[in-house]
């Protein structure tokens, strides 16, 4: 190992990067444009009101309070139809997704049950619904819990079971606080990897490979500086995006020596598997299809965008196997949780495998042409 | 210990297969310390693989390739401190000055380079603030140069330096290699240019289909192999090459459809001019001369050594 080879290289480097602009404003914008894309979507998600279409079929006092009574639980927007109209056909053309339909006879029954304590008087709700739809799922669950606490309060009975809510954290964590440090392992892997076979097939077709192979370079001093160089701008990266969190959407993570550490073993994780792709990959064309085709799976298994316990069992086990996925868990056990002993598991885990992959980049970088 | 040797580069029986072809076959020579080598030979002859196979590059299959009485296989880390390389199509990072890239080339050496004398050596000075993407290929070739010489090596290696150069860049890069040659610098240089070697070699391999097939000095492989002038003529009368095939020579078409003939004597040249004026025949131009490179290598191999260059010829 030559400090002053590896240097030599990471100055080129930094320069060529940063004297091509176009490279550089995407390199930085694109985790950025995620976490703002994705910021606004969960953000808008914990204050989200839906969208109800309500027929009410009675037209008394009675009715008109329950459909106010939905209103004032503040998860529905209320479009009142006209009780003429066939409401399958209006979710069909107005492109609603769910009806609620309350019957003829609501008042009568419900004074019936209130009135004259006749337990077998029930009124039916109709739900007239497009099952297409995503969100009908949801609407159908709040609404469903809206009715059993109508029932509840009617009993006249206080209820037998209660919940009670106790978080793990001191402070109150929203999803985009989790999902963070997700898009800043994911950032990390995608610079590292696509950069690392990108400049290295690149610079093996103009055959800048070549005339480096007549030089005292070693493979160690080649990996080292491609570490190096992609450490630097995926820690500019790092606080481009928690800078922008911060600033747009209030996010405040906790930040110590450990997000150093796993900015570090993810850059040398995948600069790693970038080289021995590298070993296999002879054209540019093909080096971006390669680091794709490994990227995207690592990315959507490894619990950036969303928890792997939404994932079948076997892909949760896939998922374990992953470096990312011990990345993501470090970085949510430092920045979210605090957890010094977990973040320590991961980065023994994330350990191992980069250095198990470095060696095999030393091993399969080749200087020289065919044997 | 290696034991350094009186030769720079000795090639032994060196060969070198890529599955059943062989590319580089049985060839062994010799080349001395001081000494400008030019490797001349057509595209796919072998020149490429023989001297990346020296420059440690590639491995051989077979033979034995020793620079300094190391061997190649063996030594790389000590061989690559003692020579220079510009390989074929060479190219460096774009958006990295003149100046910076010669540094960066220094670095890797570890040493101390007087990088504004090399950039000044190559006639590049006032480029040295240029990028690389910006330089013309003449100017990209001499920059090759000058990292070749950052580390001060003894054996530079230059593979095909002119090869897609206009004839004033080409004329430029012979300046500087005969800079290098005037150095002392053993020079290993790889061309399908004859007149490239001609003019700047003090000695000369010729390779076909893997094999050396003459080396010699320029001018030696040139009076062994080719002991006669070329007559040319320019005619626009058909008639003239049947009479000179009657008056008992053996005229062929060159490529831009001139007639050749080779002859021994300077009277030959009488005796076929007197029968074109007998005949009444005509002919726009004469032109006798030495044969070269190109005609030994003809005589040789039967092949032309150099395809004609569409972006050359447009010069």
């Amino acid at each position: 190992m030559n400090a002053r080879i590896i240097s030599a290289n990471l100055v080129v480097k930094l320069r060529s990067f940063y004297r091509e602009k176009t490279t550089m404003f995407f390199t930085f914008a694109f985790p950025i444009v995620l976490i703002l894309v994705f910021g606004t979507i969960f953000m808008s998600q914990d204050n989200v009101e839906y969208h109800l279409c309500v027929q009410d079929l009675d037209q008394t006092k009675s009715s008109a309070q329950a459909v106010k009574a939905l209103e004032l639980n503040g998860k529905f927007k209320i479009t009142r139809i006209d009780p003429g109209v066939n409401a399958a056909q209006y979710v069909m053309d107005n492109k609603v997704n769910l009806v609620l339909v309350i019957p003829k006879g609501y008042e009568g029954l419900l004074m019936q049950r209130m009135v004259f304590n006749d337990f077998n008087a029930s009124i039916t709700i109709t739900y007239i619904y497009d099952p297409s739809s995503s969100s009908v799922a949801t609407k159908k669950d709040i609404l469903n819990s809206v009715l059993a606490g109508i029932n509840q309060r009617m009993s006249g009975q206080p209820p037998f079971v209660r919940s009670a809510e106790k978080s793990i954290l001191a402070k109150k964590y929203r999803f985009i606080e989790f999902f963070v440090p997700g898009i800043i392992a994911m950032s990390i892997m995608t610079l590292s990897l696509f950069g690392t076979v990108n400049l290295n097939t690149e610079l093996r077709q103009k055959g800048i490979i070549r005339k480096l192979a007549t030089t005292p370079i070693t493979n160690t001093d080649w990996i080292l500086s491609n570490v190096l160089y992609h450490f630097i701008l995926a820690i500019i990266s790092t606080i481009a995006m928690l800078l922008v969190s911060h600033a747009v959407f209030d996010v405040s993570l906790h930040i110590d020596a450990w997000l150093i550490v796993f900015v570090l073993l993810d850059v040398f994780a995948f600069v790693g598997t970038g080289m021995i792709l590298t070993r296999f990959v002879k054209e540019a064309q093909s080096a971006a299809a390669a680091a794709n085709a490994i990227s995207y799976p690592i990315m959507f298994l490894s619990g950036s965008f969303f928890p792997i316990e939404l994932m079948p069992g076997f892909l949760q086990k896939i998922a374990t196997t992953l470096p990312l996925y011990y990345v993501n868990e470090g970085l949510r056990a430092s920045m979210v949780f605090e957890d010094n002993m977990s973040a320590l598991r991961s980065s023994a885990i994330v350990g191992v495998y980069a250095a198990v992959v470095f060696i095999l980049g030393i091993l399969a970088t080749k200087w020289e042409e065919g044997q | 210990m290696t034991k350094e040797t009186e030769f720079a580069i000795e090639i032994d029986r060196l060969t070198k297969r890529y599955g059943d072809l062989p590319a580089v076959d049985d060839i062994s020579f010799k080349v001395s310390k001081g000494e400008m080598f030019a490797f001349l030979g057509p595209n796919g002859a072998g020149k490429t693989t023989t001297v990346e196979i020296i420059e440690t590059i590639r491995p051989p299959t077979s033979g034995k390739v020793t620079l300094f009485g190391m061997d190649v296989t063996k030594k790389k880390h000590d061989i690559v401190r003692r020579i220079g390389v510009l390989p074929q199509g060479f190219s460096s990072f774009d958006r990295i000055t003149v100046r910076e890239t010669v540094q960066y080339y220094s670095r890797l050496f570890s040493i101390k380079t007087d990088i504004d004398g090399l950039i000044e050596l190559v006639n590049l000075g006032d480029k040295a603030k240029e990028q690389y993407r910006n330089l013309s290929g003449g100017l990209k070739q001499r920059l090759g140069i000058a990292i070749a010489l950052v580390n001060d090596p003894e054996v530079v290696f230059l593979d095909e330096p002119t090869t897609g150069l206009d004839p004033r860049a080409r004329r430029e890069v012979w300046e500087v290699l005969l800079g290098l040659k005037k150095k002392g610098k053993t020079v290993f240089l790889t061309t399908h240019y004859m007149e490239e070697a001609e003019l700047l070699a003090d000695r000369v391999a010729i390779i076909s289909k893997g094999k050396v097939i003459a080396m010699g000095s320029p001018w030696e492989l040139i009076e062994s192999n080719a002991n006669y002038m070329v007559l040319t003529l320019q005619s626009v009368d058909d008639k003239v090459f049947e009479i000179i095939r009657k008056t008992g020579f053996e005229p062929f078409l060159d490529n831009h459809k001139d007639i050749k003939v080779r002859v021994k004597h300077t009277y030959d040249v009488q005796k076929i001019l007197n029968a074109i004026k007998d005949a009444g025949a005509l002919y726009l131009s004469l032109d006798v001369r030495k044969p070269n490179l190109e005609e030994v290598f003809l005589k040789l191999t039967g092949e032309a050594l150099r395809e004609v260059q569409p972006e050359m010829e447009s010069e």
